[in-house]
């Protein structure tokens, strides 16, 4: 069996291409699924009944579905549903990811939250502090901090989980290098070109945040 | 039944009353922490609450500014009911500072951080004036070099003393101690104390809760002695450490070992 690893060089333009949409796609899906999934952890928290019971199902909802069934749900039938036809692959698949996302996300929150114990929200209040604003000075801080490397795992699946909504079209770094692998059917190639890609890609960013919450740990 | 227990040797009687309890009740669940406390604070006072472990001070301090709301009699703070609703206690609580026992720094915050924040973001203070006010209080609690540092990089006596700089921001008209000094090593039980005793000096009006009866006699103005939820006896130090007028009060000081 012969290797002709020269496929990967002359699809370049394909890959960055496609790595550059996964990127995207991971850094908008975070930007939408950090402070959405605050709003949902407070929500589910501190808001009156009903709202806690509606963020509690979302977040139940969207927890507990396969991803790659979300971005097939948000792709066919949501435009049947509400007769929306006109949202691209990509907006259809981002909209997906940040429903998964800020779902787990909300979690993450929600535990960061509850793991701040329950004399620093007073020590706010004795101050005279709302609490909306003991939870923006005191509280939410603090818990942001305690779940960053939680975050970061969030963030490296994410950037891998990515590769789902290729089935839906979106020229992402998985869906380009399958289409190289459909044009040249040099299968072993393009799949360890994709592999090399996403390793290369996801360390360094695990490597990252593991460095920034080292730098931003708070000690008690 | 207050009158008996009060002993007229009140040397600040005659000061307008900052705090007024009159038969307050609380209740967690069927666990009934204060029944009917009856209590005075005249401005310029130092009042301890002493008594066992449980037996309803740290209780009394927390209604005291809406941290627990009681389930019976009432609170007067000025001359007014304490209210029960969220924006009116924010405004009592503003004139009001309380000291934990764990302190409850902000960990996330310098201790000029710390100082800071409640005229930051409470009283709506520039950046620079709440940063000056907050180097001026740390400097008197004597910790001015402490400011760039966090509350990790503390002694616990030096953050407990940041949390009194912390509260004293507000300027507020009464300083509220539960335990200050129970979650201290015995070295740096006494510089928080210290602190305490110059802020009496200068007529803050304190009511604390406390272990340290040494505190309490030389610097408290009145004693009331907690057991099971009730005030058993109240009335000068003299009165309370040197001829405790009932035997719950006798047996407590006798059980901590004090012998005046």
């Amino acid at each position: 069996m012969t290797f002709d690893w020269s496929v990967v060089w002359q699809h370049r333009d394909a890959l960055v291409a496609g790595t550059a949409t996964t990127i995207f796609l991971t850094v908008a899906t975070m930007a939408i699924a950090v402070p959405c999934g605050i709003v949902v952890a407070v929500l589910r928290l501190y808001g009156p009944a009903p709202v806690r019971g509606l963020a509690t199902a979302y977040v139940e909802l969207f927890r507990n579905l396969p991803l790659i069934l979300v971005v097939f749900w948000a792709f066919y039938v949501v435009p049947i549903l509400t007769g929306l036809g006109g949202l691209s692959p990509l907006a259809t698949g981002l909209a997906a990811l940040a429903l998964n996302v800020t779902a787990y996300n909300a979690e993450t929150f929600r535990a960061g939250i509850n793991s701040i114990r329950r004399g620093q929200v007073e020590a706010a209040m004795a101050l005279g502090m709302s609490r909306v604003q003991a939870l923006r000075r005191v509280i939410v801080p603090q818990a942001v901090r305690r779940i960053t490397p939680v975050l970061a795992s969030t963030w490296v699946s994410l950037f891998k989980d990515t590769s789902l909504v290729s089935v839906i079209a979106v020229s992402e770094l998985a869906y380009a290098a399958m289409q190289v692998r459909a044009q040249t059917f040099r299968v072993l190639e393009m799949l360890t070109a994709m592999a090399a890609i996403y390793w290369l890609l996801g360390y360094p960013q695990a490597k990252l945040v593991d460095w920034i919450q080292r730098k931003y740990a708070v000690t008690e | 039944m207050t009158d008996v227990q009060t002993s007229p040797m009140r040397a600040m009687a005659s000061a307008p009353r900052i705090l007024r309890y009159q038969a307050v009740v609380k209740r967690f669940g069927a666990f009934t922490a204060l029944s009917g406390v009856d209590l005075d604070v005249h401005a310029g006072e130092v009042v301890c609450l002493i008594g066992p472990s449980g037996s309803g001070k740290s209780t009394l301090l927390r209604c005291t500014n809406g941290l627990e709301t009681i389930d019976g009699g009432d609170i007067e703070f000025e001359g007014a009911v304490l209210p029960r609703d969220e924006p009116s206690l924010r405004a009592v609580r503003r004139r009001m500072g309380m000291v934990f026992q764990s302190f409850e720094l902000f960990p996330h915050f310098t201790a000029r951080q710390n100082v800071a924040e409640g005229p930051r973001t409470v009283l709506g203070l520039g950046a620079a004036e709440s940063d000056a006010r907050a180097d001026a209080l740390l400097a008197k609690v004597g910790l001015a070099d402490k400011a760039p540092n966090y509350p990790a990089a503390l002694s616990g006596g030096q953050q407990q003393r940041v949390a009194i700089a912390r509260a004293l921001a507000m300027n507020p008209d009464v300083m509220l101690f539960d335990e200050p000094t129970s979650a201290l090593d015995p070295e740096t039980i006494g510089e928080v104390l210290n602190v305490m005793k110059v802020l009496a000096e200068e007529g803050m009006t304190m009511v604390v809760v406390t272990h340290e009866m040494t505190f309490a006699r030389r610097v408290g103005d009145w004693i009331a002695v907690f057991d099971a939820g009730r005030i058993v006896e109240q009335g000068p130090p003299q009165q309370i450490f040197d001829a405790p007028t009932t035997e719950r009060t006798r047996d407590f000081l006798s059980h901590l070992g004090w012998t005046g």
